[in-house]
């Protein structure tokens, strides 16, 4: 198939030539007609001899030894003729286009080999294109002895194309054009002049239908020549339309159905599949074999053309009696006329490199990254740098140190004498020590394979891979950004924050001690009889103030956890939201990005697959 | 002239391969696994239908079996040498979905027993009833089933089977097909006027020719008119491809043979149906013919074992690699998951921050916990790793595929839950070993046993980062004290992250374990294949 697409781009520099090439479109002096037309078994009078010795099998026989000396090769052109090209409609041209953006948007995702079928589609398409409209390519396919040959000649009402006993006999394609301006569409083929011919004038004239048929005549697909198989194989890839042609003998075979048939399912409604040789079939057999060879075509997944419906047209002849063969030549002119078959077979082609790229595309799973799996990750790298600890320590520190300033003086008198008998741990020699990873690494790496994880479920494999890509690149250097982020967001700027209430409560506390003392000294005064003797009083004063500072202390307590609170949130939400943004600036937007372009690609295919939306 | 007789030990022998046969098994997805799976398959019906069978009873019926093409007409062919109606023909194809034995009455129990074909269930029609209807028992499998007929007019020692299509649609009737003609003496070899140059039939003569079994071509429907012509060039055909010296037959097409229903005329079969009698009637061509396919089988064998030994080998090879992508993944992550221990990374993050507050700020539960924490996410994370290594590395292999290894029963929840187990049980036996500690010392006002677990932890997991640690755990037991319980929890550190990276991988590992390849198949093919060469 490369090579064809070969051949045509070095065709292109040639196709100014083509109108300057003389050609008859008349065709005045037709080389030889036939002089034997007997050849041409329609309506032969020796059908209805009985018995089996020269019945159906000696006219076969008969219709085989007439070959070689009739060569009808295409005559060179007079007159310079247009070629009208090939236009696709807007739909199918939407959808190459599609297809070539989403070639272009896929390289960088996807190797070659998983690319190459669509890009051989684009190239067909646009070498169709370039060629006539005017014309419909129809290759005749079959296996080997299914009469594809003689159907050939029958069409063309010439025997063009060598049949015979000898299997296999078609060794190399044969192409017959109805009409003129079909030579590069021709070429294209890989057909050399000395293989293409004409129909016989009278039945080309009385075939004013058939205009703009080219008919190509095909080697088998099933012999143990492996050459003709690949001349089949690279043939079918560009033609426009395929008639199979099939006998009662191989109809079922498994090679037709399995290689041919139901890969090519989505061509339905540039296929006909012909019974030939039902002149071999007695009595209603025929119909039989006819409904079991639908019935295997439906089983190859083949939409079949009934009622007027698009699809696959299933038709019974015989090529040698020329029954059936009228409606197949109707069939075939109706089918030219419409001109369509070019751009429903590359529309074919399409859906099925759209069908084969739909693995690496559409997924049946919701994608994208949920408004869940983007918390988890922030509070995974909180966790990591963490943010809940600080904030704990900040909350319980501020409390400490709220309860020291509003303490009674003895208390903070015992705590200090308690606190220089105790061993020193952690926190104070800590201080000296330099912040190095700060940020716990495993914890980092498990939050980006997470997150990916997440963001590529259900993604195609290519896709997902980068989507992981993305992450991984985006969360080198995060645990030293981290790390310099707890140092820089630690804990709020300057002084911890005190409410309006804490001097007053200071004030009460050194009050109460001042009661205390006040009332010691006036007992004391009473004791050394500097004073008057007044118990009541004093006392009173030393209770209240030995009352009220436990009292004080327990309240400002209780009044402090709402502000400490406050504190410690407030230095775990700026930690946290620090390293949100940085896991945010280099983890999530890159996976984003790139499920962005996932998304984008997806609508491509939508586009391409027709759907519009490209929803799947 | 070769002969054929019972050979206890060449039997021995041959049974003894066929077990090692049975026993290759090819699961991973290779290249060339598809096809040795067939090929084990293939070999041991010959040896289950054919090979044994026929060592072990030499004056068994030959069997003749007709093969060929969809529409080549074998039933025709069938029906017209038995000169009755037993194999159903028609111009549908496939037609014949049931494969039919026809033999001579006499014969019947060398055929109804399951002497010969063991895996197809015997169907017995009695003669009144038309053999087109349906007669399987709902249940049965119809492509697993053989239809036994006899009839007179056949000589006794001679059996015919019509088989299915060897290129059918359905795949289950080409299997069958192939499975029937391995089971043959003669190969009938049926091809028409319109197929003769098809590939399909051509493959099954040249593995006739492989296999040197004694093989007969029929030509069939052919135009009277073109017989010589076809039949000339069949024979070039045939000649060039070696095959020259093969009795070849030619029926001419009829009326009858197009509507199959009809028998044709015993003319048209005659040759190919004297040869048939000759082969089965002279005892010295009998012989022959026997011989000649089974030493043909047995000889074939000297090929096709080691070409199933080199796929046992490939496949033990791509397992090797599997396992290996595996071991060395979680090894990896092993020693890093050491060094990390090492260099204190548990203690970061929210540990750090605990323990920078600890113990003014944090109780050392708290501290315990998120070490605990800590510690089981750089497992997990280190699991993770090392899945995700294994993972891209079995993506370039082909092997990986295999819908075992594929459907990974592990998620990596259950992974979180089993590490924070085995963690978790750690840090109870430390909590236990610092109670010990503590109980044993006789010093004024014993510590908290919590704190000293805290402090512990601390210093295992914290690396340089918890010098301190060290010595507050110290002061608090002694430095003897603290030396030998940081001794011990690390030893029982080591010994959990060691057994929750081995559980795991073991736990990777084992799909691929299920899947049973073993080195040893390979030794032992070729092994019982000498034993075999030796006896012959």
């Amino acid at each position: 198939m490369t090579a064809a697409t070969d051949q045509d781009h070095t065709e292109h520099p040639e196709r100014p030539e083509h109108p300057e090439r003389p050609e008859h479109p008349e065709r005045p002096e037709h080389p030889e007609r036939p002089e034997r037309s007997d050849h041409d078994a329609e309506g032969s009078p020796r059908g209805d001899v009985s018995p089996w010795d020269d019945g159906l099998i000696a006219r076969r026989v008969n219709g085989s030894t007439g070959e070689e000396q009739y060569r009808v090769t295409e005559p060179r052109a007079s007159t310079p003729q247009k070629v009208t090209p090939l236009t696709y409609g807007p739909q199918l041209g939407s959808r190459l286009d599609a297809l070539r953006e989403l070639v272009g948007q896929s390289r960088a995702r996807l190797d070659n080999r998983t690319l190459a079928q669509a890009g051989r589609v684009l190239d067909e398409a646009a070498a169709r294109r370039g060629l006539s409209g005017q014309h419909t390519v129809v290759a005749l396919a079959g296996a080997t002895g299914s009469g594809k040959s003689q159907l050939f000649n029958a069409l063309a009402g010439v025997p063009i194309s060598e049949t015979g006993v000898r299997r296999p006999t078609t060794a190399a394609p044969i192409a017959c054009s109805w009409s003129d301006g079909a030579a590069s569409l021709i070429e294209r083929l890989g057909i050399p002049p000395r293989l293409r011919r004409r129909p016989l004038q009278a039945t080309a004239d009385a075939d004013e239908r058939l205009r703009g048929l080219v008919l190509v005549d095909l080697p088998d697909h099933d012999s143990a020549a492996v050459q003709h198989r690949e001349q089949v194989d690279r043939v079918l890839g560009l033609v426009d339309a395929v008639i199979w042609v099939v006998d009662p003998e191989k109809y079922a075979d498994a090679m037709l159905h399995e290689r041919y048939l139901r890969p090519m399912a989505a061509h339905a409604e540039v296929m006909f599949v012909v019974l030939n040789q039902i002149d071999r079939l007695p009595g209603d057999a025929a119909e039989q074999v006819l409904d079991d060879l639908r019935r295997l075509l439906d089983e190859d997944g083949i939409v079949l053309g009934e009622y007027g419906e698009p699809g696959t047209a299933v038709l019974a002849l015989s090529a040698l009696t020329g029954d059936g063969v009228g409606e197949l030549r109707e069939a075939l002119g109706r089918f030219v006329a419409e001109r369509g078959a070019p751009a429903r077979r590359i529309s074919a082609d399409v859906d099925i490199a759209a069908a084969r790229l739909r693995p690496v595309y559409a997924t049946r799973r919701r994608t994208g990254l949920s408004e869940e799996a983007r918390e988890e990750f922030s509070d995974r790298l909180a966790d990591a740098v963490g943010a809940t600890a600080a904030g704990e320590a900040a909350e319980r520190a501020w409390l400490r140190n709220a309860n020291r300033a509003c303490g009674t003086p003895w208390l903070r008198l015992w705590r200090w004498c308690q606190e220089r008998g105790e061993p020193s741990t952690g926190r104070v020699a800590l201080r000296g020590q330099t912040d190095e990873e700060v940020t716990a690494r495993q914890r980092v790496e498990q939050a980006v394979r997470t997150v990916a994880d997440r963001a590529s479920a259900g993604l195609p494999v290519p896709w997902a891979q980068a989507v992981r890509e993305a992450a991984v690149r985006g969360s080198q250097g995060l645990p030293e950004a981290l790390d310099e982020l707890a140092v820089r967001a630690g804990l709020p700027p300057g002084r911890p924050p005190r409410p309006g209430w804490w001097p007053v409560a200071v004030f009460a506390q050194v009050s109460m001690t001042a009661l205390q003392f006040v009332g010691g000294l006036w007992l004391l005064g009473q004791i050394i009889g500097v004073m008057a003797p007044n118990l009541g009083v004093p006392v009173l004063l030393m209770v209240i103030g030995i009352v009220g500072g436990p009292l004080i202390e327990w309240s400002c307590r209780m009044a402090a956890r709402g502000p400490a609170r406050r504190y410690g949130l407030e230095a775990e939400r700026r930690l946290r939201e620090a390293a949100a943004g940085c896991g945010r600036a280099r983890v999530l937007d890159p996976v984003a990005a790139e499920l962005l372009r996932y998304r984008e690609v997806r609508e491509q295919y939508g586009r391409v697959v027709g759907v519009g939306t490209g929803g799947s | 002239m070769v002969t054929l007789d019972v050979r206890p030990q060449l039997l021995d022998a041959l049974s003894a391969l066929r077990d090692r046969v049975a026993a290759a098994r090819f699961p991973l997805p290779l290249a060339g696994a598809a096809r040795a799976r067939a090929n084990r398959d293939e070999l041991l019906a010959q040896l289950d239908d054919y090979l044994v069978p026929r060592l072990r009873d030499p004056e068994a019926p030959l069997l003749a079996v007709v093969g060929g093409s969809t529409g080549a007409g074998k039933s025709t062919l069938v029906n017209s040498l038995v000169g009755r109606r037993v194999s159903e023909a028609g111009v549908l194809r496939p037609t014949t979905r049931t494969p039919v034995l026809v033999c001579h009455p006499e014969d019947h129990h060398w055929f109804s027993g399951m002497r010969v074909l063991p895996d197809l269930t015997r169907v017995w029609v009695p003669h009144h009833q038309d053999p087109a209807d349906d007669l399987l028992l709902p249940g049965e499998d119809p492509a697993r089933v053989l239809r036994v007929e006899t009839a007179d007019t056949l000589p006794p020692g001679l059996a015919l089977l019509d088989a299915p299509d060897i290129d059918s649609l359905v795949s289950d009737n080409r299997v069958l097909a192939a499975e029937l003609i391995n089971a043959a003496d003669i190969w009938i070899m049926v091809t028409t006027a319109a197929r003769y140059a098809d590939a399909v039939p051509w493959h099954m003569l040249r593995t006739a020719k492989e296999y040197d079994v004694s093989l007969v071509t029929v030509l069939d429907r052919v135009p009277h008119q073109v017989v010589s012509e076809v039949s000339r060039q069949y024979g070039a055909l045939l000649t060039k491809a070696g095959l020259g010296h093969v009795p070849r037959f030619t029926v001419p097409e009829l009326p009858e043979s197009a509507w199959g229903g009809g028998l044709l005329p015993a003319t048209a079969v005659a040759a190919l149906r004297t040869w048939l009698v000759h082969q089965t009637l002279d005892p010295a061509a009998r012989q022959h013919v026997m011989a000649r396919t089974a030493y043909g089988v047995l000889d074939s064998l000297n090929a096709r074992l080691p070409e199933l030994a080199g796929a046992a080998a490939a496949q033990y090879a791509a397992a090797l690699r599997l396992t290996a992508a595996i071991e060395s993944a979680y090894d990896n992550e092993h020693s890093r998951v050491r060094g990390r221990l090492q260099a204190g990374a548990v203690l970061a993050g929210d540990a750090l921050k605990r323990w920078r507050a600890f113990p003014l700020d944090c109780t050392p539960g708290e501290l315990l916990d998120t070490l605990v924490e800590s510690l089981s996410a750089l497992l997990l994370c280190a699991v993770a790793a090392a899945d995700e290594r294994v993972d891209d590395a079995w993506r370039r292999e082909p092997a990986a595929d295999a819908p075992e290894l594929a459907a990974r029963a592990a998620a990596p929840e259950s992974a979180e839950h089993r590490i924070g187990l085995a963690v978790r049980r750690w840090r109870r036996e430390l909590e236990e070993y610092a109670e010990d500690e503590v109980r044993e010392l006789d010093r004024g006002p014993a510590p908290d046993p919590e704190m000293v677990a805290a402090l512990v932890a601390t210093v295992l997991l914290g690396g340089r980062r918890a010098r301190t640690a060290g010595e507050g755990l110290a002061e608090r037991i002694g430095a003897h004290g603290a030396l030998r319980l940081r001794d011990r929890g690390g030893r029982l550190l080591v010994e959990h992250v060691d057994r929750v990276m081995h559980a795991e991988r073991e736990r990777r590992l084992a799909p691929l374990d299920a899947l049973e390849v073993h080195a040893e198949p390979q030794p032992e093919l070729i092994a019982a294949l000498s034993v075999l060469q030796k006896e012959r």
